[in-house]
């Protein structure tokens, strides 16, 4: 019977499934439509069975139950009768009930499974801290590198990175390798790490205060007097490093150019420092030669401002800033190089002080300066040169007074020697303007603001003026002594410049001038002889006209002359050691610089010859009209007189 | 003193073509700047070390003194120095 009742469970068991089957396939059917037709079938098949099913239940099952678990209980059922009836039942899903028993009986199976899979996370788990340690491994192989190479700085370096990476590891992995290294650390990592992190806080932060003492630093002043500098020169440079030369061709204007004599290059000007300032002195470096000193008036617009100032410009590099700005409470006058000293500038101001800069010194204003006593200059200093040799050299200075001072650059405390230039009747010579015959210490010209010009020697008995030029009607401006160097020696010729519009030229052996040029109609300010060609000068005048003379082509006109933009004073004018430009310092504080054609401004090897040709003949010109002069005022004082001899009788 | 290196800046600043002048500390954190805060700091990479580290590679005894980056539209000067760096952005075609 229990065998029976068993067999009958089973069975419902079996047709359970069925039915649950039926219902999954019908639910599966009816989303797909293609096999609508067949499912129908099954459907069909499916009710039939239903019907049997319900008819068996609603007749046969509680009954059934009974009678077979009487009959069970009665007569075991033979093996035979329960394969019979199982395969009647479960004729034709016999396979897929059990298939559902199998999937049934796997489902733990796959929960068992799942168990395992769970296991899976673990193994990744491991993989992300492989991850980490191939990166770390990375720096273990630099940092191994690092120690191979053996430096003590790299090796501390790299130690707080072994530190580090070994703290970012899990508690339980090791870096591999280098446990000792990671023992050993630690402390020095710490506070390096610390360190840095500080740094960098700090950097990041960096408040307004901060930056306000970092920029006043000297350090920082250093660097940005450097790197400006550097900075401008780079920015100026404006060549075209993409010229492409395949396009156009031809640079028509360089020919023209080449053909004038004189051509402007560029002008210097600043708008904050030179406004309004006359020039009044330029000077050349010797040590480079494209550095350009020029030395400014007081501005009368801008009270405020110091009342001298001296710039130095850079004529390589086409910047229009100054390379170095100086200046002093009295205005500036005349200043120069200390030759010998590439870092010293000297200058000589209205107050009558001797005032020293020092372009390695981040201070504008004068490091030095000489005193203000009966010793030194208590006049305006107009004129200063350095002569001498590297070994004994010597600044010279002269002030209106007609003091003139020797000073040794050592000490400005007072100077070395005084010696005061008197003409006759011991009246002082006011002196405007001096110049050294070429590597002369001793003889020196001066002009000064009676009108005359004079020779005097600093040394030797006859110590102070020794002879006196006299020929201009106003004061000189400007003395220029030829110093050409080559086969004749014209260092006694010299020019004098003066505000009775005209320029004479004179030797020092005559008190008469050799020749005047009078072809200017203003004020003639400056007069310089040309470095490199010995007939060649440049004269300027107030009417803004810089010419310049070729004694050797003509004496009556200049030879090439250029007016000036807006025709303004011009005060100064100098050449560059080369010879090959002129410049001109204006009364408005420009400076212009102006190419002279090559040759123009070299000369002739036959230069010096005709230039001694010509100097022979304007003396014999001069000669010739004194000598009619002469005959004409003899003829005129013999008829005077015998006028007044004549005359007497009457009386 | 501080108003010659305002000086300074304005006078590259006034030049014709400057965009920018940037002054940073060799960390690369800007002291001044023409710039806003954004284009500073973009500005303010490390070219110079990048570059200094060529040239010492090449050569221990050299050193970096001055680089220029030419682009279409602009031109980087950057002026190194111990502890400061000076950038300039300039556009060359004005």
């Amino acid at each position: 019977m229990s065998d029976r009742r068993a067999e009958l469970e089973r069975k419902k068991a079996k047709l359970q499934a069925l039915r649950e089957e039926k219902d999954r396939r019908r639910r599966e059917k009816e989303l797909k439509d293609v096999e609508e037709a067949t499912n129908r079938t099954i459907l069909g098949g499916g009710g039939d069975r239903k019907e049997l099913d319900e008819l068996l239940r609603e007749v046969g099952v509680a009954p059934m139950s009974d009678v077979l678990s009487s009959i069970s209980s009665a007569n075991s059922i033979t093996p035979e009768q329960s394969r019979n009836h199982t395969p009647d039942t479960s004729l034709q899903p016999n396979s897929l009930p059990n298939n559902v028993i199998a999937v049934r009986k796997k489902v733990p199976q796959l929960s068992v499974v799942a168990v395992q899979s769970t296991n899976i996370p673990p193994k990744e788990v491991v993989t992300y801290t492989k991850q980490t340690q191939t990166t770390n491994t990375g720096h273990d192989v630099r940092d191994v590198l690092t120690y191979d190479d053996g430096q003590g700085e790299d090796e501390e370096g790299s130690l707080p990175h072994l530190g580090g990476f070994g703290s970012k590891l899990p508690p339980g992995i090791l870096p591999h390798g280098l446990p000792q290294v990671k023992e050993v650390q630690p402390a020095v990592t710490a506070v390096e790490q610390e360190q840095k992190k500080e740094e960098v806080k700090e950097v990041r932060e960096l408040s307004e205060e901060e930056k306000q003492m970092i920029i006043l630093s000297e350090e920082f002043q250093h660097f940005m007097d450097r790197a400006g500098r550097v900075m401008e020169r780079a920015l100026c440079e404006s060549v075209d490093i993409y010229a492409d030369y395949t396009g156009c061709l031809g640079e028509e204007g360089l020919d023209e150019k080449s053909h004038q004599r004189i051509s402007f290059n560029r002008h210097f000007f600043d708008e904050r420092w030179s406004r309004n300032r006359t020039v009044t002195s330029l000077d050349w470096s010797p040590q480079f030669p494209e550095l350009l000193l020029a030395s400014y008036n007081n501005n009368e617009e801008s009270p405020n401002d110091p009342d001298g100032v001296v710039l130095v410009w850079n004529t390589k590099f086409k910047k229009t800033t100054p390379e170095y700005i100086f200046h002093c409470q009295s205005a500036v006058l005349s200043t120069t190089f200390a030759r010998f000293h590439p870092n010293l500038i000297l200058g000589g101001t209205y107050s009558g002080q001797i005032v020293l800069w020092d372009n390695r010194v981040q201070k504008r204003t004068p490091i030095q300066r000489t005193p203000l006593s009966a010793s030194a200059h208590t006049h305006p200093v107009y004129c200063m040169s350095v002569v001498g040799t590297q070994n004994a050299h010597n600044l010279i200075s002269i002030s209106t007074d007609g003091r003139l001072c020797s000073w040794s650059l050592d000490m400005l405390g007072q100077p070395q020697e005084i010696l005061d230039l008197h003409r006759m009747q011991s009246k002082p010579v006011a002196v405007t303007c001096l110049d050294f015959p070429h590597s002369d210490v001793n003889n020196f010209v001066v002009g000064s603001e009676e009108g005359a010009a004079y020779s005097a020697c600093r040394h030797g008995a006859k110590a102070g003026i020794t002879d006196t030029y006299d020929g201009h009607q106003g004061p000189v401006t400007g003395v220029s002594v030829n110093s050409v160097q080559g086969g004749i020696d014209f260092s006694h010729m010299f020019l004098t410049s003066s505000i009775d519009w005209t320029i004479k030229l004179w030797s020092l052996k005559d008190s008469k001038p050799i020749y005047s040029f009078e072809d200017n109609g203003d004020y003639v300010l400056d007069v310089k002889w040309s470095p490199t060609h010995p007939a060649l000068f440049a004269a300027v005048d107030g009417s803004g006209r810089l010419d310049l003379w070729n004694l050797n082509q003509d004496t009556e006109v200049p030879a090439a002359s250029i007016t000036v933009e807006g025709s303004p004073a011009l005060n100064k004018v100098s050449w560059t050691p080369s010879g090959l430009h002129v410049t001109v310092g204006d009364n408005q504080g420009k400076i212009w610089v102006y190419d002279v054609a090559e040759n123009f401004a070299h000369p002739r090897h036959d230069e010096w010859n005709k230039f001694l040709y010509t100097t022979q003949e304007l003396r014999n010109n001069q000669v010739d009209e004194e000598l009619e002069k002469l005959n004409y005022s003899v003829s005129s004082t013999s008829l005077t007189s015998m006028s007044s001899l004549t005359s007497t009788p009457l009386r | 003193m501080s108003n010659e290196i305002d000086e300074t800046m304005k006078r590259i600043q006034t030049h014709k073509g400057v965009v920018g002048t940037i002054v940073v500390n060799s960390e690369g954190i800007a002291i001044k700047s023409t710039l806003d805060n954004t284009t500073t700091v973009q500005y303010a990479v490390p070219y110079a070390d990048k570059a200094r580290s060529v040239v010492r590679d090449l050569d221990p005894s050299n050193d970096l003194t001055f680089l220029r980056i030419r682009s279409k539209k602009h031109e980087i000067m950057v002026a190194p120095d111990k502890e400061f760096i000076l950038i300039v952005v300039q556009n060359p075609t004005d």
